[in-house]
């Protein structure tokens, strides 16, 4: 009877353990077979909270605290390491500098501010920056959550016609502010500490196609005119690192689905290393044209967060997935699934990391949902820390590890391969090479291994060389001999 | 014996070889003396069907960017036959109506010996493409451009002589060979489609009977 019960519960709970089924890419972009990377560990809600949610926007998270802003809510919610709550604000009083500045202007009556519809939220040493979308403006608190500053008036022609709607933030250590604002085609708005607008920075490129640039060339001015604008991609989120270079994610367009993921340096070019089998861009296969029973089209990357080692996660809305990549832009694990249950999560707003944890926040359940790194994650993690260190024996160790997890796993092959080639131990090296599709390092392995081959050998290559080159001019004199001539002069 | 191998030899290698180096002499003995052999030109082909395959596996790793799990032989063999059979039924109704003096069976030759360089210097330039590193992977290119060209090479001249045309009309009838594939592509599709149809027609018919009755 029990065995009969053990039976009938393996076979209930069967179909949840094999349900989300892990997957990466191989090198010939098929999906494949690969261990999770993150997986469950706690999720956080209202009730858990003690806070209304409604409509969850964005998440941040600053010297272990987490910033989270809700649109509906207006509201301001921080909550520490543990996930209790610490405090949920939704009116902020002036500080004595505010009110200061205020009086200069002559306005004296007004103590307290609240927000409307806030979309993003960023945290620096210095200060919580709001994006207050609905009162066209930017909040600036400092940590005991009084207003320093209001950023309202941005003097950029652009806005002349246009309302200023800020959608994500992110401040550098100087208080410069970088903005993603609503309908802005132009790029990121880089505004200063004072609230004056610098530049534009990053341009998300437009591609056209040989054929609609032949077409263009043909048409007249005022047939261009009437065409659909080709406008360059908006921008979904911004989140600026350590180095000053900001990690930024956009919208796809129609021919060009490569670049959604962008590191851009402080001279606003875009410098994200693509050297992985496919350019970093979520999920490479999907379906295409319109289809109402399956998702279609390219993921919608809608938010970006990095931890060590220069190893960044994003998150796509679309398929509610996250594609963890390295510095040098290989897809290292995908996790996250689609569904209403505590582990999934089905419209992510906004993610970041929590020390080892990533925090994905969705706005439908209004949720916050906590991924650990599993054993593989951390081995995966690791090695490429070794490898960054330029410890390539720490990292083969711990390759080794990954691949008996994970078989299928070409980027720990070639990190074993890369100490093999270290270790002179060609031979070997050229075979994790081939097995990782690493034709750059298999080349450079080969190349060592046939030195050593002709080397080795030499001798029997310059005899044989000598021995050939012989008996084909012995034959010829012979030839000529028979023939009655001779080979020391013509005749 | 000794014959006989001299006999194959001179077939296989010497006279195609001549043929490259002397297109105007070597297609007059192709076409006036009837050198050539219809029995050469199908091996020819049947051995270029099979360096598709064998490059497709046997390439070196550094060059070698095929899924070795979607090889498909006859997909392969299928594809050469598909593309010799349309350029020389292309190329022959553009001719016939265009006072070329050649045969069908003169095109399929031509085509099947300008396929020469592409074996001669094709096989080899596989397997070393082995023994190169990825620097020196631009011999194996240059190579296999050399071993194109040359096939062209040959296919343009053998063309230009069997019909014994001038250059500018070559180049036309080229250009409308082309234009004649691509119309029979076309209907080959249509023809395809239409009879799938007409079967889904059929098929829903019967079942919907089936069900009835």
């Amino acid at each position: 009877m029990k065995k009969i019960l053990m039976i009938m519960l393996g076979l209930f709970i069967l179909p949840f353990l094999i349900g989300a089924t892990n997957y990466n890419y191989s090198y010939w972009g098929t999906a494949i077979h690969s261990a999770p990377g993150l997986n469950y560990i706690a999720s956080i809600n209202s009730e858990t909270l003690e806070v209304n949610l409604s409509s969850p926007e964005d998440l941040v998270v600053h010297d272990n605290k987490i910033y989270l802003v809700d649109k509906n809510e207006n509201s301001l919610i921080i909550i520490n390491d543990s996930f209790q709550k610490i405090k949920a604000l939704t009116e902020f009083s002036y500080s004595q500098i505010y009110l200061d500045i205020l009086a200069e202007d002559g306005i004296i009556d007004e103590t307290s501010l609240t927000l409307k519809g806030p979309y993003g939220v960023d945290v620096t040493d210095n200060g919580i920056f709001i994006s207050d979308t609905g009162n066209y403006r930017i909040v600036k608190l400092n940590h005991s959550y009084e207003v320093v500053n209001v950023f309202s008036e941005i003097d950029e022609s652009t806005f002349d016609e246009l309302l200023f709607e800020p959608r994500k933030i992110t401040v550098d250590p100087t208080d410069r502010m970088y903005v993603v604002a609503k309908n802005i085609y132009e790029g990121i708005l880089e505004i200063n500490s004072d609230g004056t607008f610098n530049r534009y920075t990053g341009v998300n490129p437009i591609k056209l196609t040989p054929f609609e640039i032949f077409s263009r060339s043909l048409m007249t001015e005022e047939q261009i005119a009437q065409l659909q604008l080709f406008l360059p991609t908006e921008y979904t989120n911004v989140n600026i690192n350590e180095e000053n270079f900001i990690y930024a994610t956009s919208k796809v367009s129609e021919n060009n689905d490569e670049n959604p993921i962008q590191l851009i340096n402080p001279k606003g070019v875009d410098v994200i290393e693509r050297d992985g089998f496919f350019p970093p861009m979520g999920d490479i296969q999907y379906v295409e044209g319109m289809n109402n029973y399956v998702v279609d089209g390219p993921s919608s990357i809608v938010d970006i967060a990095y931890t060590n080692d220069g190893i960044y996660t994003v998150l796509d809305q679309k398929r509610s997935r996250l594609f963890t990549y390295d510095r040098e832009g290989n897809l290292l694990y995908i996790d996250g699934d689609a569904g209403s249950q505590s582990d999934k999560f089905s419209e992510g707003v906004a993610i970041d990391y929590l020390g080892d944890d990533l925090l994905v926040l969705d706005r439908k359940t209004k949720t916050i949902i906590v991924y650990g790194l599993t054993e593989f994650g951390t081995y995966v993690n690791q090695a490429i820390h070794f490898h960054n260190e330029g410890q390539f024996e720490e990292a083969a160790v711990v390759w080794e590890k990954v691949i008996q997890i994970n078989s299928n796993y070409e980027i720990a092959y070639n990190g074993i391969g890369k100490l093999l080639l270290r270790q002179e131990k060609y031979k070997e090296a050229m075979e994790y090479f081939k097995l990782g599709h690493d034709q750059y390092y298999y080349s450079k392995a080969f190349q060592e291994y046939r030195n050593n081959i002709i080397k080795s050998n030499f001798g029997y290559i310059l005899g044989g060389i000598i021995l050939i080159s012989g008996v084909l001019i012995g034959r010829k004199i012979k030839k000529v001999h028979k023939e009655g001539g001779s080979i020391l002069y013509e005749d | 014996m000794k014959i006989k191998l001299k006999e194959i030899i001179n077939d296989y290698i010497r006279f195609p070889a001549y043929i490259m180096v002397h297109p105007f002499d070597g297609y007059e003995e192709f076409k006036r003396y009837k050198k050539a052999k219809l029995t050469v030109a199908i091996i020819f082909i049947i051995l270029f069907a099979y360096f598709q395959i064998f490059s497709y596996t046997n390439l070196g790793f550094l060059v070698n960017n095929n899924n070795p799990l979607e090889l498909n032989s006859l997909e392969e063999i299928f594809g050469v036959v598909l593309l010799v059979f349309l350029f020389t039924v292309g190329n022959w109704s553009i001719t016939t109506l265009m006072e070329g003096k050649g045969t069908y069976k003169e095109i399929l030759m031509v085509t099947g010996y300008a396929l020469f360089p592409l074996l001669i210097i094709g096989f080899p330039s596989v397997v070393l493409s082995n023994f190169f590193t990825l620097e020196e992977m631009a011999f194996y290119n240059l190579l296999m451009y050399i071993a194109y060209f040359l096939s062209g090479w040959m296919l343009f001249m053998g063309i230009l002589n069997i019909h014994e045309y001038g250059l500018f009309k070559t180049i036309l009838t080229f250009l409308a060979s082309f234009v004649s594939i691509a119309v029979m592509i076309f209907v080959g599709l249509l023809f395809f489609d239409l009879i799938q149809q007409f079967i889904a027609f059929v098929v829903s018919i019967i079942e919907e009977i089936n069900l009835r009755y």
